[in-house]
């Protein structure tokens, strides 16, 4: 594909995310802080999320596996988790973290599994997104937007 | 070679330590006086990000994992003009780790974090002495006002 039409499609891709909600402006915020000292930034960031969110998921599976469940647990489990998926404007994940606490806080099991299998499954589609997105770009190469100019 | 995200993370090594040694980083503000902040916040992710959104904002900052390492940071001497803390910390906790922090005679800016707000959060966070409360992520809305208020006032 020839690379105007490859920063073409990188661009469009970039805004379904917002128009799809899968993204919000946090996001945003991300790439205001890359520059030319540390143009990897936000796939370093997001790669970053990935790995230490997958812990989380992992300790939210197990505990939701206990009988009684330990609400407060989870509850502690899913702050760390939204607080992640907010900082990098993971807008629907960031929704059903929400919705699961609600349903810790109404002590309601069933709510909580439910809500935690639609936010594994926004996670993936996200993080599958994402993925190809990165790996677009960097074939793609800069783009006059990829790098915040200097100012001194 | 461009510093890598574990680069400009990891304790002091050349890139914490300093006044934003990436010498060609675009800073976005300047102050009248050379600021400092302290991040405190175990998940790296979010540590990572409020560190690097403050020094985006022209804040020579150091971030922690601890509420243990803030104390004994500020303990050996070292003195900053802003302290940003989550609440949910690992073993000592955001209030207790303000609580000693400002029963060592410490009066700079301290705001409190959390990742979801709550009426007893806030209650405790305050009675432990710190002097704000936000939402995470650090947003520039609300963070670059209490730089400058900080600036102002030295």
């Amino acid at each position: 594909m020839e690379r105007n039409q490859m920063h073409k499609h990188i661009f469009l891709m970039r805004q379904s995310f917002f128009d799809q909600g899968l993204l919000d402006e946090q996001f945003i915020q991300l790439e205001e802080l890359q520059d030319d000292a540390n143009p990897n930034f936000v796939e370093e960031v997001v790669t970053l999320y990935y790995r230490d969110s997958s812990r989380i998921i992992l300790n939210i599976e197990q505990s939701l596996e206990r009988n009684p469940l330990d609400f407060n647990k989870l509850d502690n489990y899913m702050h760390q988790f939204k607080g992640s998926s907010t900082s990098i404007g993971a807008k629907k994940v960031k929704a059903e973290c929400t919705q699961f606490r609600e349903y810790c806080r109404a002590g309601n099991g069933e709510g909580c599994m439910r809500t935690f299998q639609q936010l594994k499954k926004e996670y993936a589609i996200l993080k599958r997104k994402l993925e190809n997105y990165f790996q677009q770009s960097r074939q793609a190469g800069p783009s006059e937007t990829a790098c915040r100019p200097r100012m001194n | 070679m461009a510093p890598t995200i574990e680069s400009v993370y990891l304790g002091n090594g050349g890139l914490s330590e300093g006044n934003n040694k990436r010498s060609n980083r675009f800073v976005k503000a300047t102050w009248k006086n050379n600021l400092t902040a302290l991040v405190v916040d175990n998940v790296e992710l979010c540590r990572v990000l409020e560190r690097e959104n403050l020094r985006a904002y022209g804040v020579e900052t150091v971030a922690v994992e601890t509420g243990e390492a803030a104390v004994e940071l500020v303990a050996s001497g070292s003195t900053f003009n802003l302290i940003f803390i989550d609440i949910y910390l690992p073993t000592m906790s955001g209030p207790e780790a303000v609580r000693q922090i400002r029963a060592m005679g410490v009066r700079s800016k301290i705001i409190g974090l959390t990742a979801i707000i709550t009426e007893k959060d806030e209650q405790d966070f305050f009675a432990a002495g710190i002097d704000e409360f936000y939402e995470k992520p650090l947003d520039p809305d609300w963070f670059v006002p209490i730089i400058r208020e900080v600036d102002n006032q030295i």
